[in-house]
């Protein structure tokens, strides 16, 4: 019979959409493991596990990253943001507006990524160029819509917080 | 034609909402409370026996609740959409390397990954065949005892060979295409319960709940009324969950153990165990006279089928029927192998092997026109086809025919007009730019001798909406929302009135496969078949609240109405109460078989096609001559999909079919060397990303309407990812004076292309 050795848990305290969270994590967990399967943030998917695809980005501290490539115990302080806090006011975050709108999605697998790395430029780029739109979402690979109606969605929300403003 | 409400409007998706809340649960976000996880041991040989398999370590691991092997499997050990080839769990051999060996149920994901460890298989390698032409020779190690031909498919009409003396202009090119993977951004992934009566439920996506149900029933040797499939959602699939995936070992599992069970494969088990795009060397010739018509086409075609069936058969039948293009071709000699090898199993995937014959035809046409200075798209609209035409197969075209229709706004199309100014601007001068054209046309539905059949339910709720029922799956196309258009404008209701059932064995009857372009067209005849009866039971209902008799009843708008005293009307909504107090209920069906073309090859199944989708796509390209890459400028599509439901929903698919098909062109291929799988993940499989594709794709929806189609739809998911290829590497050509026979036109081969030819 194989032994098989405790593993390492330890209790970590970050922040998810603006929520206290405490999470008890083991050393081989992955932020995206404690989104999905410790808290039920299943909007955060995975696609390769690799980083490759995008398909989990969601922002640590303000920053898009892969929840697939951040082991738990760095999350530990950090203020965590998924799709599910986009429309925590009840209300489509004019990014899902746009999304919806220019019917930037099909299957969707990707649609919470791309919409947490596009939250991300528009927040420190309020007008961005298509290029810069592109690039913003460059690490998310789309399989069904061939970009142009994200990138289109991107801009017109862009243009749409603009006035907001 | 017939006015409508809905089709024809950019109508938002249904399930959009969802999709950006992140709240619509695909099948890898659901659990149930007491599962278990599953994982399936695959084969470290891509050919050898099985001399042993030992699974006792295994199940004393801490947390393992059961251990499967083939032993395990009560029914039929295969699975396979056109023949069960391929084993659920191999016993005596494997034949590559995404045979599943053993499954494993345990409390977690990680214990059951640790027990495939321990799990201790002996092997004795056999000698393998990667190579499709080797496998055709006697010599070769033998994949099935069957022999390594698995279909064989040749057409003759005409004489090519008289036509080749008489030709002006004859090209003779070998050319080949890669393995790509369809790459869906979910990988595998599914749950499934079991009740005290061993009714089983499985939540996996597909694209055919019905056969999932058939194939699990004759695994598990149980009757398929026992058996529920779930197929949508799904996060993407293009053919590539349309045969099954892991619907037997969720059964198995559940069987098994009486516990639910949940399984999610990884990317990289996801790219050894699951299907591709089917490899061909396409060897052809072709013969045209001065005029630039097309004389004669010959080709042979081998098509790697990997290790097991699936639908290869079908794919060299359909890659046939298209290896002539969407052109009037008298004289053909056609013939096709679909060959086994150790290799992964390749299967359907969008476009069914006209990718692979179009990409052939469309660059021996420019070679053509090169040859007789004639214009690209001149020669394209000299041979297109027109209704009544005689295709390639010999059938008539007795359908709707776009294509002219397609190529007359390409050409009209600003690209094209302005294709010279944009060729004359690149953006550096080591660089050159060209311009590309190609057309397709892509057969709907399951073709001749296949049964192809689709059925709808709808039903009057008790709130006076609808609830309508189609079993092709969402698989992200779209089906679901141009159901709820078309439903509201055959049922007369506001598209808010209609509550959407899909890809559900438990509660929509079967309406096919969302395969094939056909979901549109088939659930769309269904729905109106079924609006129709359900109009019927509406106006009793309605002359009885009236007072009327039951043929002086119209169907209005949400309403029925006296035809005789018009102020005389009765809401949906009223009536619906009104059967609800009665305790009865007003539920209709639709059931609609596709009409097939005429002719009949004897011996085949599959082809001909009677409807056919068209499509026209140039490509602008810019060709780094320092170091070989391409990239696509800009591009314009241009599908007749007959009809189009939801235009915005058209653009999609045409936009995400160009950049698929400039993959395919470009970029994409799943490397095997003697059977294992190089290309394992998305670091290594290049898939385009947001700063790849081109910078403008301007779709231009050429609508050919056709007579049969439901408000005159067809179906465009498929063609709208095929020309673009050629396109691009016709553009190619324009750019850099190098033909592109092998794809993809990777960089380096661009680059080793354009050195050869200085050298000669």
């Amino acid at each position: 019979m194989k032994k098989v050795e405790p593993e390492h848990k330890k209790l970590i305290t970050f922040t998810v959409n603006g929520d206290d969270v405490e999470v008890e994590i083991s050393s081989s967990d992955r932020l995206i493991d404690v989104l999905r399967n410790k808290l039920e943030l299943t909007g955060t998917k995975e696609g390769c596990g690799i980083g490759e695809c995008g398909a989990c980005t969601v922002l640590m501290d303000g920053k898009p990253v892969n929840s697939c490539l951040v082991p738990a115990f760095q999350v530990e302080g950090s203020e965590i943001e998924t799709v599910e806090g986009l429309d925590k006011s009840g209300k489509l975050h004019p990014l899902q507006e746009a999304f919806v709108e220019h019917t930037a999605i099909q299957c969707g697998f990707c649609t919470p990524g791309m919409l947490m790395s596009a939250l991300a430029l528009l927040r420190e780029n309020p007008k961005p160029t298509r290029e810069e739109v592109a690039r913003a979402i460059s690490g998310n690979l789309c399989r069904c819509t061939g970009y142009q109606q994200i990138i289109e969605a991107i801009e017109d929300a862009a243009t749409k917080l603009k006035a907001l403003e | 034609m017939t006015k409508t409400k809905w089709v024809g409007m950019d109508v938002t998706r249904i399930d959009a909402k969802d999709k950006v809340r992140g709240a619509l649960k695909y099948m890898s976000d659901l659990s149930l409370p007491n599962m278990i996880h599953g994982a399936v041991l695959r084969s470290k040989h891509p050919h050898a026996l099985i001399k042993k398999i030992d699974t006792k370590r295994a199940k004393e691991l801490d947390g393992v609740v059961t251990v499967l092997t083939h032993e395990d499997v009560p029914g039929l050990n295969g699975f396979g959409i056109a023949i069960p080839d391929q084993p659920v769990l191999c016993g005596d051999k494997v034949r590559y390397m995404g045979d599943a060996v053993a499954l494993v149920g345990a409390e977690s994901k990680e214990t059951a990954e640790r027990a495939l460890e321990l799990i201790e298989v002996e092997y004795e390698p056999l000698p393998l065949v990667s190579d499709p032409e080797q496998a055709m020779l006697e010599s070769s190690p033998l994949v099935h005892e069957t022999g390594n031909i698995h279909n064989h498919v040749k057409i003759e009409r005409g004489d090519v060979e008289a036509a080749f003396k008489e030709a002006h202009v004859v090209v003779e090119n070998t050319y080949s295409t890669p393995r790509q993977m369809h790459a869906f951004l979910e990988p595998e992934s599914g749950v499934a319960t079991i009740d005290e009566d061993k009714n089983i439920t499985i939540w996996c996506g597909g694209q055919h709940p019905y056969r999932d149900q058939l194939q699990v029933a004759r695994a598990l040797g149980m009757n398929p009324r026992k058996i529920r499939i779930v197929n949508t959602p799904a996060g993407g699939a293009f053919g590539g969950k349309d045969e099954i995936t892991l619907q037997i070992y969720l059964a198995l599992l559940v069987l098994h153990t009486g516990r639910p069970a949940k399984i999610v494969i990884s990317r990289e088990e996801s790219v050894v165990a699951g299907m591709k795009r089917h490899p061909m060397k396409i060897y052809m010739k072709t013969a045209a006279s001065a005029d630039g018509t097309i004389l004669a086409n010959q080709a042979r075609v081998v098509s790697d089928t990997g290790a097991y069936a699936s639908l290869g058969g079908p794919v060299i039948g359909f890659a046939i029927e298209h290896s002539c293009g969407a052109y009037r071709v008298e004289n053909v000699d056609l013939e096709g192998f679909c060959v086994y090898t150790n290799n992964c199993v390749a299967g359907a995937f969008r476009g069914f092997g006209a990718n692979q014959v179009t990409f052939a035809v469309e660059t021996q046409l420019d070679m053509i026109a090169e040859k007789l200075g004639m214009g690209k798209l001149d020669i394209r609209k000299k041979n297109a086809l027109r209704k009544g035409d005689i295709a390639a197969l010999g059938h008539k075209m007795e359908a709707s025919v776009g294509l002219m229709r397609t190529l007359e706004a390409a050409e009209n199309s600003r690209l094209w007009q302005i294709r010279e100014e944009l060729k004359a601007k690149p953006s550096a001068p080591h660089k050159k730019r060209g311009i590309g054209i190609a057309c397709a046309f892509q057969g709907c539905g399951l073709g001749k001798g296949l049964p192809d059949y689709g059925a709808a339910t709808i039903e009057l709720l008790p709130n006076g909406q609808f609830a309508i029922g189609i079993s092709c799956p969402e698989i992200g196309q779209g089906n679901t929302t141009a159901f709820v258009q078309i439903a509201a404008d055959y049922i007369k209701c506001s598209i808010d009135d209609i509550v959407m059932l899909s890809g559900d064995t438990g509660h929509t009857l079967d309406s096919g496969t969302s395969t094939a372009s056909r979901s549109i067209y088939t659930g769309g005849n269904a729905l109106k078949l079924a609006a129709e009866n359900l109009h019927d039971a509406i106006s009793t209902v309605a002359a009885e609240i009236l007072s009327v008799p039951g043929n002086d009843i119209d169907i209005r708008y949400e309403s029925a109405v006296s035809k005789s005293c018009p102020e005389k009307t009765v809401s949906f909504k009223t009536i619906a109460e009104f059967v609800k107090k009665k305790g009865k209920t007003i539920k209709s069906e639709g059931h609609f078989l596709w009409p097939v073309s005429e002719t009949e090859l004897e011996g085949y199944v599959g082809i001909p096609h009677l409807l056919y989708s068209y499509i026209t796509q140039i490509a602008l390209v810019e060709v780094n001559t320092l170091t070989g890459e391409t990239e696509v400028v800009e591009a314009v599509s241009v599908p007749d999909p007959g009809k189009a439901i939801n235009p915005q929903g058209v653009e999609g698919q045409s936009e995400g079919g160009v950049v698929m098909g400039m993959g395919y062109a470009l970029t994409e291929d799943t490397i095997i060397e003697e059977g294992i799988t190089l290309t394992r993940n998305f670091s290594t499989y290049i898939l385009p990303t947001s700063l790849d594709m081109p910078h403008k794709i301007d779709t231009i929806i050429a609508e050919e309407l056709e007579p049969s189609g439901p408000f005159g739809a067809k179906g465009i998911g498929e063609a709208v990812c095929v020309p673009i290829s050629p396109a691009i590497t016709n553009a190619i050509y324009d750019a850099v004076g190098v033909w592109m026979k092998q794809i993809p036109a990777t960089a380096e081969r661009v680059y080793t292309a354009l050195k050869n030819k200085e050298v000669s």
